[in-house]
């Protein structure tokens, strides 16, 4: 264990899962605090930290899951693919969506947290299937993926929006990196193994081949559509004398 | 003379409030006061699965009141008129674009804030704004 400390590639997978789990951990800590929104005050702090426990556990098991899959033949192609394709999700605009979807925030304890747990059940697995990718069967590389994630699931949010505000190319870094990581999981096919075995170079190219065509794609695909990191205005009052006197 | 008053709560942007207070005695005429609270866009993508906008909306409205309810009481204290103004999106760009849009004279906004980790780390919505902003920005100390 400790030789593996001392390698080089553990710290670059170890940064690697860092960054995945920033990139795509932030969104549950905001829904656990939406849908508790609603909640009378006393109940409010039991849903949170039913949530919490809920999203965590639930990413434990998914994470174990994801793991046990990715092992069968063929799924390593299958997670690759959709590797890439939460890559280029990351990367596109933040399209407006104006549906009258979406749950209302319920103002019953049981009700937040079923909606807390179904979107985690959604909204974890871009996370799971990028550290899974990314730990390549390392159980230790896996347990700290998990160990970082549980602290951006109970917390984070904002911290997530500032850094990209502030470093707006982390969005595409991230693009990449789950890109290239894409490419990794698909080297390591079992099926494909007499083929790359034959083509040795195709193990580095692939991974970067991955990355590339997540920011091609992503360019591409976000081409037509408004950025909505555009401001939009809710709230506008004058308050003057004659308002106030009110 | 137009004045945004950029706002988060902090006590240290509050102070902006109560300079404008004392610099708007010098001036000929009263000026307009601008106050802005800018909500981080937190429900982005999944999230809306599952939330409605309603629920989101009622929640940025209601962290941006609490945000400005500080500085708000200062102004209704002296008996000046404003205009207080919420929005969501990336505070900096916010508040330059907010100071086209109303053809805003001056910025007068803290240089800190809220102190927090990610702003130490990260540098301030202030150093932001003035690189942005193309009207004169006052920072307070």
């Amino acid at each position: 264990m400790l030789e593996m400390l001392s390698s080089a590639q553990f710290w670059v997978d170890v940064l690697k899962i860092i960054i995945i789990d920033l990139l795509l951990s932030g969104d549950n800590a905001v829904v656990i605090a939406l849908a508790c929104r609603n909640l009378p005050e006393a109940q409010r702090k039991k849903g949170i930290m039913y949530g919490v426990i809920g999203a965590i556990g639930l990413r434990v098991v998914l994470t174990f899951f994801a793991v046990n899959l990715l092992s069968l033949p063929y799924l390593k192609v299958v997670g690759a693919f959709l590797l890439l394709w939460i890559g280029i999700k990351l990367i596109l605009p933040d399209e407006e969506v104006h549906s009258e979807g979406g749950i209302k925030a319920v103002s019953h304890l049981w009700g937040a947290v079923k909606t807390i747990i179904l979107a985690d059940l959604v909204m974890s697995l871009d996370n799971v299937i990028g550290v899974a990718g990314a730990a390549h069967g390392n159980a230790m590389l896996l347990i700290f993926g998990l160990l970082v994630s549980i602290p951006l699931i109970a917390w984070s949010s904002q911290l997530v929006l500032k850094l990209i505000d502030h470093f707006p190319f982390v969005i595409y870094v991230g693009g990449a990196l789950l890109g290239y990581v894409a490419g990794e999981m698909f080297v390591s096919e079992a099926l494909f193994k007499a083929i790359f075995v034959k083509q040795p170079v195709l193990f580095e190219l692939l991974p970067f081949v991955g990355a590339v065509l997540v920011l091609m794609i992503g360019k591409w695909l976000g081409k037509g559509k408004v950025n909505t990191k555009d401001v939009v205005d809710l709230v506008d009052e004058k308050i003057s004398a004659t308002t106030r006197e009110k | 003379m137009k004045i945004l008053i950029p706002v988060d709560g902090s006590e240290n942007a509050d102070r902006a409030v109560d300079y404008v207070i004392a610099f708007a005695e010098q001036l000929k005429a009263k000026p307009e006061i601008f106050l802005l609270n800018v909500q981080w866009k937190l429900a982005l993508g999944n999230v809306k699965l599952f939330i409605n906008q309603e629920t989101v909306n009622e929640y940025y409205r209601e962290q941006g009141s609490e945000a400005l309810a500080k500085a708000r009481k200062k102004l209704d204290a002296v008996g000046f008129d404003y205009v207080y103004h919420i929005s969501v999106g990336s505070p900096a760009d916010a508040i330059s674009r907010f100071s086209e849009d109303h053809q805003i004279d001056q910025i007068i906004m803290s240089a800190r804030g809220q102190e927090t980790l990610t702003n130490l780390l990260l540098g301030s919505v202030a150093s932001k704004v003035v690189q942005l902003s193309r009207i004169p920005v006052l920072l307070m100390n």
